[in-house]
């Protein structure tokens, strides 16, 4: 039976199993040190928003009103095409961290406000009555009540990020939807190397957005 | 959570069986010149054609008019089916996207620089050969790199298509050199990343390549393995392949093909 789903197209995948494998591999290593990333800058950011210095503030704006307002297709190119002559020649793989991690990081740095400022302000006088200054304030009592508030949104953006990732392709990434591409292009037989490529990425996906879901869930209940 | 599971599952299972039955019909249902007839019916032919490929397919950014050997290639098929070469409808396709272009029915012809493979020939209907080129590469003029023995360590940019990366791999174990590949979407992708020093080759077949060469770039003498293209169509559409197949034939024994080639200016 010809057709994009053919059996032989099956078995020619099959076949060729470890460069999804490989890829898969790799969107995971990209997609792991991007969320470390974009952690960090959601946390610094988020916090340094909720400062009362107007500065902290206005830096923080001007960080996730760019990411936010831009794609992040043109992000990547600009790291990626653009840099170089300026005589910046990140390799690509540091593009790839860099460009999703960053874009990621503006919305984690959102998600962190609207936890900040949903914790009474009478929290943070308290803490300095008691003698904490504003960061060590911030690390041991209002982050930790605020993290209920912007862990389910978090995650979502976790997994944002993961399927984000795969813009890489575009900039010959290596990571799993570049090898796919470039599979399906070569043997022609797209139909299996798109199903099993959305597959993987359910795989990984999935599970972050059940928990994400039960995270919520939980908040409900506690409320 | 189970219930969205079995949910999801059985929900891919149907698409899996839906279009499984979908290209069993289209098989069965393809009698002798129906397909010609469906596009007759049409009133169109519809052609898949590069548009980023200077003198074969290309949009020129100032008129957005396609034009090129490949679209004249087009209006002799459609002369043939119609009596009318105007009666052509192209699109732009890229090495992604004209497989299942074709497939879906969306276009009837891809006439797109689609160099004929044996791997290829079971997927689709080639028609023979209305172009034979060979691969080359561009190099920046001060990178120093004369022929593929200069080429240890360097990276490659080619387009998602087999062709060249096969017959650079094949050349380049030959010269005993080692070499990394990138593949991007399209030239003018690989064009920017040459540019921006990402790749230090840009490789591709030589007609392709010489609508790129500018100031700082040169090509190379080496010349490597002929690429042949041809003009595919569905599986399907025997009856279609073979009306293109005779066109072809009747252009190259006619000099028709060749007045083409040469009004492009292409070697």
């Amino acid at each position: 039976m010809p057709g994009p789903f053919a059996a032989f197209k099956w078995a020619a995948l099959g076949r060729d199993w470890t460069v999804f494998a490989g890829g898969f591999a790799h969107t995971i290593l990209v997609s792991f040190l991007a969320l470390v990333l974009a952690l960090l800058l959601g946390i610094i950011f988020g916090v340094l928003a909720s400062s009362k210095q107007k500065g902290f503030r206005t830096i923080s704006r001007i960080y996730v009103e760019i990411i936010q307002n831009t794609p992040l297709v043109i992000q990547v190119f600009f790291l990626y095409h653009a840099l170089p002559h300026l005589g910046i020649l990140l390799p690509t793989f540091t593009v790839g961290v860099l460009g999703v991690g960053v874009y990621h990081g503006a919305y984690m740095s959102e998600a962190v406000r609207a936890g900040v400022e949903a914790i009474p302000r009478g929290q943070l006088e308290a803490a300095y009555s008691q003698g904490f200054k504003f960061w060590s304030a911030m690390r041991y009592i209002i982050l930790p009540q605020a993290k209920r508030l912007a862990v389910p949104t978090m995650t979502n953006q976790a997994v944002s990020l993961i399927k984000n990732t795969s813009v890489l392709a575009m900039i010959a990434g290596g990571e799993l939807m570049y090898h796919a591409d470039s599979w399906a292009s070569n043997s022609l037989y797209y139909g299996p190397a798109y199903i099993v490529t959305g597959i993987l990425y359910l795989v990984i996906c999935m599970p972050l957005a059940l928990y994400a879901r039960r995270l919520e869930e939980q908040m409900e209940v506690q409320a | 959570m189970k219930r969205l599971l079995v949910f999801l599952l059985s929900s891919l299972m149907a698409v899996v069986l839906l279009t499984g039955c979908g290209s069993d019909q289209a098989t069965n249902g393809a009698g002798e010149a129906k397909d010609i007839a469906a596009i007759k019916d049409h009133g169109v032919l519809k052609v898949g054609v590069k548009v980023d490929v200077p003198k074969f397919g290309f949009k020129d950014p100032q008129t957005n008019k396609i034009d090129g050997l490949e679209i004249d290639i087009a209006r002799a098929v459609a002369q043939k089916i119609f009596g009318d070469p105007s009666k052509i409808e192209v699109q732009g396709v890229t090495a992604k996207t004209r497989g299942p272009l074709l497939d879906n029915g969306e276009i009837d012809l891809v006439i797109a620089t689609f160099t004929i493979t044996e791997e290829r020939k079971q997927s689709y209907n080639f028609s023979e050969p209305y172009f034979v080129d060979g691969v080359r590469m561009m190099v920046k003029k001060n990178a120093g790199i004369q022929s593929i023995k200069d080429l240890n360590g360097k990276k490659i940019g080619v387009a998602q298509s087999a062709t060249t990366r096969k017959v650079i791999q094949d050349e380049t174990d030959k010269a005993g050199v080692k070499v990394e590949f990138l593949e991007f979407g399209t030239y003018p992708e690989i064009k920017t990343a040459l540019d921006a020093g990402r790749v230090n080759v840009f490789s591709v077949d030589g007609a392709i390549l010489a609508g790129y060469l500018d100031d700082s770039t040169v090509i190379l003498d080496d010349k490597f393995a002929t690429q042949q293209y041809g003009i595919a169509s569905k599986k399907s559409n025997t009856a279609l392949a073979k009306l293109v197949d005779e066109t072809i034939a009747e252009m190259k024994k006619s000099g028709e093909l060749d007045k083409l080639i040469k009004k492009w200016g292409i070697r």
